[in-house]
C-alpha cells in the first residue's frame, strides 16, 4: 500500500499497530504544542534577530507537527494531518505535560525548550533504528533540524545561567516550575509491550528516561542549577492538560469552529 | 511599509515627524559657498541617476531625508506585524498557521533590515523604538485598523501588501543604494504574500456562503484605508524625495497603479468594490473615484485610529517585559 504522502506501509505484526498510533499521537501532540507557545514569540520576542530565529523554530515544530499526523492517518486509515491536529476535544491530546505550562516569560521558554528538546533527541535517537522504514526516515529528517534548535537552546541555558541575578534567578524559578513534569515526555505508551516486540521502539520508555536525565544532569551541575527532581504522577503525564491548554486548544480551533465543515 | 512621507502633507507642522540628526551645521552651510557647490554636484549627481552608499559623504539634508523615509518604513513593518499576529493562534489549518507564521516573520526580518539600513545613518535602534512607541514618528495607517475576521488574514495579506508592493518597487531604484537593495529582497518576499493572501481569499470566496460574507464585509471595511495609503494627491515639483530620488513616484501616481492592477483582480472573484464612483475614465486614462477621508488619515496617523493606542501599549508591554533579556545579551557572562 502507498499512500499519498508517499510512505510505504509497514510489515509488521498487527497488535503493534495500536502502539504505533498511540507513539505517533503523543510525538505529534508534542510538536504541535510546543509549536504553537514558540509560536506566541513571533512579532514580539526580546530582539529582532530572535524572533526571527523563534518563528523559524515554531515553524520546524509545526511541520514535523504535520508530518506526524500525516503519518498517523496512514496508519489508522482515518482523517487527515488537519483533522488529527485540529478537530478533538482537549482531553483528548497526549502531549506531555511538561507543555502545558503557558508561554510565560523568556526563561521558561528555554526551561521548557531545553527540557523538551533534549528528552526529543533521546526519543527520537531511539526511532532513528525503527524497523518500520518509513518512521526511521521521516525520524532521520526531524534529527537534522532538531539539532539546531539544541544548539540555540543550550547558548540561551548557558547565558541566562551565568548572568547573576534577574536571569539566573528567572531561569532557576522556571525551572522549579517545570520541574515536577520534566520526565513526561517518557510516560510509558499503552502499547509500548507491542512496539517493543516489533522493534519500532528498540528500548523502553523508562530506559530513555534514565539516559535522558543521565545526560542532562552534567550541564545542570555546571551551570550550578537545581537538579531535576522525580516527576510527579508519572503514568498521567500525557492525560492531565490543566487551563493554559484548555485557553490554547480554544484559540486554535477558534476559526475552524465558527465555520464547522467549511474548507479554509 | 509604503511611502511613509506621503502623509505628511496631510499633517499639521506639528504633528510631522521631527529631523531625528539634528542639522545643526545646516544654517551656517547655507552661507558658505564651497557648501552649497559641493550641494549642487551632489544634487546633479543625483539627478543623473547617481547612486549613494552609507560610507559616502552626504548632505545632511539628504541623510535626515533618508533616515526619516526609512525609518517611518521600519516602523510600519514592526506595527504592522501586530494585526496578524493575533490570527498566529488561530489560523485554521496546519498549511495556513505555517504560511501566516512565515510571513509575519518575513515582515520581522524587513523591520530588522530596514532599521540596521537606518542605523548606519545615524540613528540607534532603540532610539527609534523609544521614538515610535512616544509617538514622535509615526507607521502607516492601515496598521491602526483592528483585524475582526480570518477574512482580514487573506485581505491584508492580498490587498495591503499589494497596494505596499506597488510603492516598494519604485523604490528598488532608489537613489540610497542599501535601502535600494534591501527593497529588492523585500519585494520578492512580499510578492510571496499577496499569492498566501490571495488563497486565503480566494478559498474563502468559493468557500461557504458565511466564507464568502466574511470576504465582503472584510473589503468593505478595508477599501477606505487602501484608498487612504498612498496619501493624498502632492505636487512632484516640490518633493524633495522626488527630486532626490529617493522616491521614485508620487502618491497618487501609486493609487492609479493599484487600482490598474487590482480591481480588475478584486471583481473577478465577484466581490463588490464599496464605492459608486469607481470607473476608468479611458479619456483621462486615470481612474476617478470618491475622495478618499483624509480627515480619518490625519485622524489615524497622528495614533488617534481604532487601535493606534493599543498596539503601542502593547508593543510598550512587550518591550519592558523583555527588557531583562536584552540587558542579559548585553552583559557579560559571569561565572556560575
Amino acid at each position: 500500500m502507498s499512500t499519498a504522502t508517499g510512505l510505504t506501509a509497514p510489515t509488521h505484526p498487527a497488535p503493534a499497530v495500536d502502539g504505533l498510533d498511540e507513539l505517533l499521537r503523543s510525538m505529534a501532540d508534542d510538536e504541535f504544542v510546543i509549536g504553537f507557545s514558540d509560536s506566541e514569540w513571533t512579532g514580539i520576542a526580546p530582539q529582532l534577530e530572535e524572533d526571527i530565529a523563534m518563528s523559524s523554530l515554531a515553524q520546524d515544530e509545526l511541520g514535523h507537527a504535520q508530518a506526524l499526523f500525516q503519518m498517523l492517518a496512514t496508519v489508522t486509515g482515518t482523517g487527515d494531518a488537519d483533522s488529527l491536529a485540529y478537530d478533538r476535544e482537549p482531553a483528548d491530546y497526549r502531549h506531555a505535560r511538561l507543555l502545558d505550562h503557558g508561554r510565560g516569560d523568556w526563561a521558561m521558554t528555554i526551561a521548557r525548550r531545553y527540557l523538551y528538546e533534549t528528552a526529543d533527541s533521546v526519543r527520537l535517537a531511539a526511532l532513528m533504528s525503527a524497523s518500520w522504514s518509513p518512521l526511521a526516515e521521516l525520524v532521520g529528517k526531524l534529527v537534522r533540524e532538531e539539532r539546531y534548535h539544541l544548539m540555540h537552546v543550550d547558548l540561551w541555558l548557558d547565558r541566562l545561567a551565568t548572568t547573576n541575578g534577574e536571569p539566573r534567578d528567572r531561569l532557576i524559578s522556571a525551572l522549579e516550575t517545570l520541574g515536577p513534569d520534566c520526565g513526561t515526555v517518557f510516560t510509558p505508551l499503552p502499547g509500548e509491550p507491542a512496539l517493543l516486540e516489533a522493534r519500532i521502539l528498540r528500548r523502553p520508555m523508562a530506559e530513555l528516561e534514565r539516559d535522558w536525565r543521565a545526560g542532562v544532569a552534567p550541564t545542570l551541575e555546571r551551570l550550578g542549577l537545581p537538579a531535576l527532581p522525580a516527576t510527579r504522577d508519572p503514568t498521567r503525564g500525557r492525560t492531565d492538560h490543566g487551563e493554559p491548554f484548555t485557553w490554547l486548544h480554544g484559540e486554535f480551533t477558534a476559526v475552524r469552529r465558527s465555520d464547522p465543515g467549511a474548507t479554509w | 511599509m509604503t511611502d511613509p512621507l506621503a502623509l505628511d502633507p496631510v499633517l499639521a507642522p506639528g504633528d510631522r515627524s521631527t529631523d531625528a540628526v539634528p542639522s545643526t551645521l545646516a544654517p551656517t552651510r547655507a552661507h558658505d559657498e564651497a557648501y552649497d557647490a559641493w550641494f549642487e554636484r551632489f544634487e546633479a549627481h543625483l539627478a543623473a541617476g547617481g547612486t549613494v552608499e552609507s560610507t559616502d559623504s552626504m548632505p545632511d539634508e539628504y541623510r535626515t531625508a533618508v533616515l526619516r523615509f526609512v525609518e517611518m518604513h521600519a516602523n510600519s513593518e514592526l506595527m504592522g506585524v501586530l494585526p496578524e499576529r493575533d490570527w498566529i493562534m488561530r489560523a485554521p489549518t496546519l498549511r495556513r498557521k505555517l504560511a501566516l507564521t512565515a510571513k509575519i516573520q518575513d515582515e520581522v526580518g524587513h523591520a530588522q533590515l530596514l532599521y540596521r539600513v537606518a542605523e548606519d545613518l545615524g540613528k540607534p535602534r532603540e532610539a527609534m523604538f523609544d521614538d515610535l512607541l512616544a509617538g514622535k514618528t509615526k507607521f502607516h495607517n492601515v496598521f491602526h485598523y483592528p483585524t475582526r475576521s480570518w477574512a482580514d488574514v487573506g485581505m491584508i495579506a492580498w490587498l495591503v501588501d499589494a497596494a505596499a508592493i506597488v510603492a516598494q518597487q519604485a523604490l528598488r531604484n532608489s537613489s540610497y543604494a542599501p535601502y535600494a537593495r534591501t527593497m529588492r529582497k523585500i519585494c520578492w518576499e512580499e510578492s510571496v504574500h499577496i499569492m498566501h493572501g490571495r488563497d486565503v481569499v480566494v478559498t474563502m470566496v468559493t468557500g461557504s456562503p458565511a466564507q464568502r460574507a466574511a470576504i465582503q464585509e472584510a473589503l468593505d471595511r478595508w477599501w477606505g484605508p487602501l484608498m487612504q495609503m498612498h496619501g493624498p494627491r502632492s505636487p512632484r515639483e516640490k518633493d524633495k524625495d522626488l527630486r532626490w530620488r529617493i522616491k521614485a513616484k508620487t502618491s497618487e501616481e501609486l493609487r492609479q497603479e493599484f487600482l490598474t492592477i487590482y480591481v480588475p483582480r478584486i471583481r473577478e472573484l465577484g466581490l463588490v468594490i464599496p464605492d459608486p464612483e469607481l470607473r476608468f475614465d479611458e479619456d483621462a486614462g486615470e481612474w476617478r473615484y470618491t475622495e478618499p477621508d483624509w480627515d480619518e488619515l490625519r485622524t489615524v496617523v497622528t495614533n488617534h485610529g481604532p487601535m493606534s493606542e493599543e498596539r503601542l501599549e502593547f508593543r510598550r508591554l512587550a518591550r519592558s517585559e523583555t527588557a531583562w533579556v536584552r540587558e542579559t545579551i548585553l552583559a557579560a557572562p559571569q561565572a556560575a
